[in-house]
């Protein structure tokens, strides 16, 4: 039988969608806690340790120590095993997502809902007020978002190349996302089959390989096929020699090891030097606390092309604008806390260069007129043609570009 | 290296390991050298290349030297090895300032990322300095002066307790022949295992 991974957002409802999921398939239920105890024990490190690597919070020793790449090879071990005991599991959490794709008998579940649900669900069950309630799922979605990143370099923890479903729960009702996993698992792609049984061998190889060489405090990661293990160095070493041969010498003692080879990675040669302090700058911010999940998928593909960075409301975006400096805005105009107007406002006095593109399902003339008035690049209605706004889009990088060079 | 060649790569090092790679312009060079800059590009094709010149004679510099010491010095046990090896580094590193100036600076090491030759040679460089320090440790190993212990991490940790010492000295911020003395007791209280020393 398959296994269940699910990702989920805070307060997205995720808890009954699972519950449901769990009555109805019969299947063992984990979570992220057992994955940590186990953990903890197979490492013989304290749980909060382990725990911690979970946590967007990194120590700034951990440059010298590794102490969070450490914790997260255990875990992944800990996954490793709990995969090689069982099938018919759901795994619920963080952890899902160390299992690398190869092994096809896993079903990848996220489940999330749009800013305004989670706030509103979140309020019954916790009587906090909305500024609490926010930064709590801030704080969350920060966790998750450094999580996928340091695991995937991908930014968005809810991108659907990491999940085979991406389930608005928001949109769609428990009963039905339910279905639409039992559907799923009932796929022929989805059995397990001889080549996917190996893949989970290979991988539990690959995480003891993890864990040694982790423990001499390498940071470096680990693949498995038919028990030949590829060690991959993404760090410029100058000394990689020895490198290699160390790698080298500590993956052979483990057993199941057929043979070991080095290689490296993308990152290792940086030719150019200023990518390290540039790389990933995203020149386009997007605002929005409606995400519509799952069928705004081109957009938000095309967002990604041209490399952008999310807000999900107007607080956090003005925050943003400072650490990310981007080029370019696209901002709705309903959101909680300072709203789309009073971002335009602010942007608008601080940083005037930055064009601003207002997309809002439900503004009237008069916010049109008011967003003009303040500076606007453009205002564009949901659901907006995806070529209105790529062109809008080119047009105000182009302004902004051609206004930097006059001015400098 | 003798006649113009060699004057034109000595010059450099000094330069280039004075006031940087990027500051010195083939101009400086000239004057130093007191040739014209075509004399200096019909040796060396460009100053990358100069650059690449320098960084093979620095290495051969270090590895001739070290091997005229090892052939002039009889060791007892590794343990004396180690400290010969940590009194030869400093001492080299004051007599040829100029190698380990220009080891220091940053510009090798961001002209490795992208010039193969550059890379290697610093490899080779650094793999011959830490090399030694294996070496003695092992021999101690083997002659019971040295204790059990995991003799390549030894032997990168020593290898950077000196480079840091050189630092000190090089930046102004210390000066390191005060420390001399407790370096030479801390290698030894930590290979040793504390065992009194053997001279």
């Amino acid at each position: 039988m398959p296994v269940v991974t699910v990702f989920s957002g805070t307060f997205c409802n995720e808890s009954d969608v699972i519950e449901e999921l769990v009555q109805r398939t019969g299947y063992h239920y984990i979570t992220d806690e057992h994955v940590v105890k186990k953990a903890a024990v197979l490492a013989n490190l304290g749980e909060e340790k382990i725990r911690h690597a979970m946590a967007a919070k990194t120590s700034v020793f951990n440059k010298f120590t590794h102490e969070k790449e450490r914790s997260i090879a255990w875990l992944r071990l800990a996954v490793a095993e709990k995969l090689s005991e069982k099938n018919d599991l759901i795994i619920d959490g963080l952890c899902g997502l160390l299992i690398p794709q190869d092994i096809t008998h896993v079903l990848r579940v996220c489940l999330i809902a749009g800013m305004k649900s989670r706030t509103e669900w979140a309020k019954p069950r916790q009587g906090s007020s909305q500024k609490a309630t926010l930064k709590e799922i801030h704080q969350s979605d920060l966790d998750r978002t450094m999580w996928v990143h340091s695991l995937f370099k991908v930014r968005d923890p809810w991108d659907s190349s990491l999940h085979d479903i991406v389930a608005p729960t928001d949109r769609m009702t428990v009963p039905e996302i339910v279905d639409l996993i039992e559907d799923n698992l009932r796929s022929e792609v989805i059995q397990p089959t001889d080549t996917s049984r190996r893949a989970a061998t290979d991988f539990h190889l690959a995480a003891r390989v993890g864990v040694a060489l982790a423990k001499e405090g390498h940071n470096v990661d680990v693949s498995a096929r038919d028990g030949a293990v590829t060690v991959m160095i993404h760090q410029n070493v100058l000394m990689l020699g020895r490198l290699e041969e160390e790698l080298k010498a500590i993956a052979a003692e483990i057993d199941g090891v057929q043979n070991v080879e080095t290689r490296i990675g993308k990152g290792f040669h940086r030719t150019d030097i200023y990518r390290k302090y540039n790389f990933d700058t995203p020149k386009l911010l997007l605002v929005d606390d409606e995400r519509e999940f799952v069928q705004t998928l081109s957009e938000r593909l095309l967002m990604r092309d041209v490399g952008s960075a999310v807000a999900y409301d107007g607080k956090s975006a003005l925050e943003m604008i400072d650490e990310e400096d981007p080029e370019v805005m696209i901002l709705d105009l309903n959101m909680p806390g300072i709203d789309g107007i009073g971002v335009l406002r602010e942007v608008k006095r601080t940083r005037p260069e930055i064009k601003v593109i207002i997309l809002t399902g439900h503004g009237s003339d008069k916010d049109r007129e008011i967003c003009m008035e303040l500076g606007a690049f453009a205002y564009l209605q949901k659901p907006v043609n995806i070529d209105v706004l790529s062109e809008k889009l080119k047009e105000a990088k182009e302004k902004m570009r051609h206004n930097r060079n006059g001015l400098s | 290296m003798a006649g113009k060649k060699g004057k034109i790569l000595e010059a450099a090092t000094i330069l280039f390991a004075e006031q940087g790679f990027n500051e010195t312009s083939v101009a400086d060079l000239a004057n130093a050298t007191q040739s014209a800059e075509g004399t200096i590009f019909y040796h060396f094709k460009n100053k990358n290349e100069l650059f690449v010149a320098i960084l093979e004679n620095v290495k051969e510099g270090i590895l001739k030297e070290f091997s005229g010491y090892m052939r002039q010095c009889q060791f007892e046990s590794g343990i004396e090895m180690i400290e010969g090896v940590i009194g030869f580094f400093l001492f080299l590193a004051a007599k040829k300032e100029q190698w380990f100036r220009l080891l220091q600076r940053h510009y090798p090491y961001e002209f490795a990322r992208t010039n193969k030759n550059c890379r290697t040679l610093l490899e080779d460089i650094y793999n011959a300095l830490v090399d030694l320090f294996e070496e003695a440790i092992r021999r101690g190993q083997l002659d019971g002066s040295i204790r059990e212990l995991p003799e390549r991490k030894t032997a990168l940790i020593l290898f950077s307790m000196l480079n840091g010492m050189v630092w000190l000295k090089f930046h102004d911020l210390y000066e390191p022949a005060t420390l001399y003395e407790e370096l030479l007791a801390i290698c030894h209280r930590h290979l040793t295992n504390g065992a009194a020393p053997t001279v």
